[in-house]
């Protein structure tokens, strides 16, 4: 029953939070410079011309009335028709959505992959070789910027030892090279926070008792510390994953990937208004399921931690 | 810690498997792959003014009449054509046998319905007006068409010939058909695959009606934004052509013995473009020591791929081309001394837009923002994206200064239609505006030429714009491809003579 009123209560806060945010896109994107009727029309078109766009496009209505009309078809679940491609805004961000996810999904793995069993032996064997390999990795994981490190892969791994294709999609092998650019930056953030959080917690009073108890180190690391020290490292990490959504644009435009992140890019840039809205929309969706994912991890980490 | 090694064992498993897959060779005849620098918004021909969609299109349509590699108009799906004496009616005799890729035999009754959709308001076609000028469409027969038009207009034919002239079937035409997403013409290739912002595939039209040609089955069109994977592409053989390489990957790729280099001069007509409105610049001066000051070889040699400098609106390679290069030649000197008679000094703020997404553009506003500092002119830049640039800029003519690059028409007034009346630069010249209209309506080289000669040396007096110049395009290909070429004027791709060696 608890989880029931937690998950109606977290529903109903999506439901506000898409309202607001969408609201705030809708008019923000029509604010700025830019007209979607004379993107189509290049510089060559007459008045009559680009005034004729734009009755097809439905953007010579007012404002207000475009808000209305975009409304009605988002309570049932309708983002529109893009202005510019002519496909559905729902059509297109499913086609491109598989992509962007598997690309992310993969991407924080490998980054946990690497992040959190050097984190704990970064913290357990402290200013260990371990512990200095992680301090270096972190740096420069934090410093490499992904477009730069996928340009590297790139040449080395397609072009020096042709193993993974230049370009092209559609196979994992197209994704693996794009999953370690972006992993690469988000692990070092998770590295540093899992060490941190894990001498934290080995330094606290339980771990004393349980080493009174005569618990051997390797179950006092595990099961006690690393299960309360993953608290906060599951947060930043369901954070880091949405940031990963965003950071796909570079990595996708860097590997000729057609993923969420070009889709949208392109859609700012060309005002494809509808397709905007829909994709702040899905992602706002996408970030707050993250996070309830997160809030129930928790739970599972600590039962302490009451769902409330 | 246990469940990360498991899970890592099973990805490792996966890619091994799909290295697996990897391996294993194709043996079929050899598809030709080509980089796409950008995904088309719409294959709609009628739909848009987007290049990437014409050049695709290109080999998905057919147009009735088209230029040449040389840029004269022959016949392609009309045989042959009549005009009448008053330049009224123009009769286009259809080719026998011709199909579209869904089977429908091409006739008078499609070209009817193609160009009833494209002047249709509802189609909302950036190129209406091109057609406009038809005031009925008649079909004697299976084969004939006849236009009649509501006056004399010379660029007729070439507006039938651009990209947006592509014939599309009756048919499809009547049922709505989706023809962003779905091109059915009468081209050489069919589009068989578009995944969006990865990769179009062309495949061969058997039934195409030039006899033995295009020569490749298969052409795949990848969509690669970033300009080092076109080149690694092309370097290590992934890529057979990369139809525009930037000036910084020359040296690489001449390096390497399995790719040709070729240049060409394109029909761009570089500029930097004044508000003639606005103060100080309302003043002729002030736009005289503007072109005075700018080493325009420079700029084209540094920020273009090199080029040709021209003196005023027309590209260099152009039929009505004519040479002014000698009125403004680069002479900062005398560009300080106009700007002290008209009283122009650092106190003015000149603001330059540059539109970020073009590199190139970008380079050469900064150089012109030196240049023009060193006659003692204070200009701030101001970078905007394309939408603000077309809407803001161009439409607005919210700017000083701002840097372009106006692609080259098959008909001179595709160029020059609305100068004289304000545009973006907003010049008035009462004359320029009228025999830009007359050449319009007027019949012939000659006659035409005469008038344009007029036309240009008030635009290269007057210098609404410094007129910088037509710049080269290298294209980059794989040395075992031959037959490659670029439509003139249109800037489109032409596979049908392609072929490996």
């Amino acid at each position: 029953m608890k989880l029931f009123l937690f998950i109606l209560k977290r529903f109903f806060r999506l439901v506000l939070t898409i309202l607001i945010i969408s609201t705030i896109i809708f008019f923000v994107i029509r604010v700025i410079p830019g007209d979607p009727a004379l993107v189509v029309a290049g510089i060559d078109a007459s008045n009559a011309e680009i005034q004729a766009i734009r009755v097809k496009l439905g953007t010579d209505v007012p404002v207000a009335v475009q808000y209305v009309r975009w409304m009605k078809k988002l309570v049932r679940f309708d983002f529109g028709t893009s202005l510019i491609s002519n496909q559905p805004v729902m059509t297109l961000i499913k086609q491109r959505f598989p992509l962007t996810f598997s690309l992310a999904l993969l991407g924080i793995f490998l980054g946990i992959l690497i992040a959190i069993p050097l984190g704990v032996l970064s913290a357990v064997h402290r200013w260990s070789l371990w512990d200095y390999f992680g301090m270096v990795y972190s740096q420069l994981g934090m410093a490499i910027p992904s477009f730069w490190l996928g340009i590297i892969l790139l040449l080395l791994f397609s072009v020096k030892f042709p193993i993974f294709p230049l370009f092209g999609s559609g196979s994992i092998k197209n994704l693996f090279l794009p999953a370690i650019a972006l992993g690469f930056a988000r692990a070092a953030v998770i590295l540093r926070l899992t060490r941190a959080s894990m001498v934290d917690e080995l330094s606290k009073e339980y771990i004393i008792t349980a080493r009174a108890k005569g618990l051997t180190e390797k179950m006092i690391h595990y099961k006690h510390a690393l299960k309360n020290a993953l608290i906060p490292v599951v947060t930043v990490t369901g954070i880091q994953f949405g940031y990963m959504l965003g950071g796909a644009i570079i990595i996708e435009q860097v590997f000729s990937l057609p993923g969420l992140g070009r889709l949208f890019l392109f859609a700012i840039y060309q005002r494809d208004f509808p397709l905007i809205q829909g994709g702040v929309v899905f992602i706002a969706v996408i970030f707050s399921f993250t996070n309830f994912l997160v809030d129930m991890f928790y739970s599972f980490l600590n039962p302490k931690i009451r769902i409330s | 810690m246990k469940i990360f090694m498991k899970a890592g064992f099973i990805l490792l498993f996966l890619l091994a498997a799909a290295g697996g897959i990897f391996a294993s060779g194709k043996t079929e005849s050899k598809p030709l792959n080509f980089a796409l620098s950008g995904n088309p918004d719409t294959l709609d021909p009628q739909g848009t003014s987007g290049t990437l969609t014409f050049q695709v299109d290109k080999s998905i349509y057919d147009t009735l009449t088209e230029p040449n590699e040389k840029g004269v108009i022959v016949p392609a799906l009309a045989e042959s054509w009549d005009v009448s004496k008053n330049s009224l009616v123009w009769t286009f005799h259809l080719r026998k046998g011709v199909k579209f890729h869904n089977g429908d035999p091409l006739t008078s009754a499609d070209v009817k319905a193609t160009f009833e959709r494209i002047v249709d308001k509802k189609t909302g076609s950036p190129n209406k007006k091109a057609f406009d000028v038809i005031k009925s469409i008649e079909t004697p027969d299976d084969l004939t068409v006849v236009f009649t038009l509501g006056k004399p207009y010379a660029p007729f034919l070439a507006s039938i010939s651009s990209g947006w002239g592509a014939i599309l079937p009756k048919s499809l035409i009547d049922t709505g058909h989706d023809f962003a997403s779905e091109p059915v013409g009468t081209g050489p290739y069919k589009m068989t695959e578009w995944v969006r912002d990865s990769k179009i595939v062309l495949t061969k039209n058997n039934d195409y009606w030039m006899k033995g040609y295009p020569k490749i089955n298969q052409i795949i069109m990848n969509i690669i934004p970033e300009s080092s994977v076109q080149i690694q592409g092309l370097l290590s053989g992934q890529l057979d052509i990369v139809y525009m390489v930037s000036k910084d990957n020359v040296p690489l790729l001449q390096k390497s013995p399995d790719i040709t280099l070729t240049k060409n001069l394109t029909s761009l007509i570089m500029v930097m473009a004044i508000n003639c409105s606005r103060p100080p610049f309302n003043n002729v001066k002030v736009r005289q020591a503007l072109n005075y000051a700018i080493d325009k070889q420079k700029v084209l040699d540094t920020a273009y791929s090199g080029g040709k400098v021209i003196g005023t609106f027309m590209d260099y390679g152009n039929a009505y081309y004519k040479d002014f290069t000698s009125l403004y030649p680069y002479n900062p000197e005398k560009a300080k001394q106009l700007l002290k008679e008209a009283g122009v000094g650092k106190d003015t703020v000149i603001k330059m837009y540059l539109p970020q997404n073009y590199p190139p553009h970008v380079k050469a506003g900064e150089m012109y923002q030196d240049m023009l500092s060193k006659v003692g002119l204070n200009v701030k830049i101001q970078m905007v994206d394309w939408s603000t640039w077309i809407s803001d800029v161009y439409r607005g003519s919210k700017f000083d200064l701002t840097v372009i690059g106006h692609t080259g028409k098959l008909d001179p007034n595709g160029t020059l239609s609305g100068y004289g009346k304000g545009k973006y630069v907003q010049w008035y010249n009462d004359e320029a505006a009228s025999l830009i209209e007359k050449a319009a309506e007027t019949m012939g080289y000659k006659k035409r030429k005469a008038i344009y000669d007029k036309v240009l040396g008030i635009m290269a007096e007057q210098v609404p714009f410094v007129y910088v110049g037509s710049s080269y395009r290298t294209s980059g290909i794989r040395k075992n491809v031959t037959g490659f070429r670029m439509t003139p004027n249109l800037d489109t791709f032409d596979f049908r003579w392609t072929e490996f060696k």
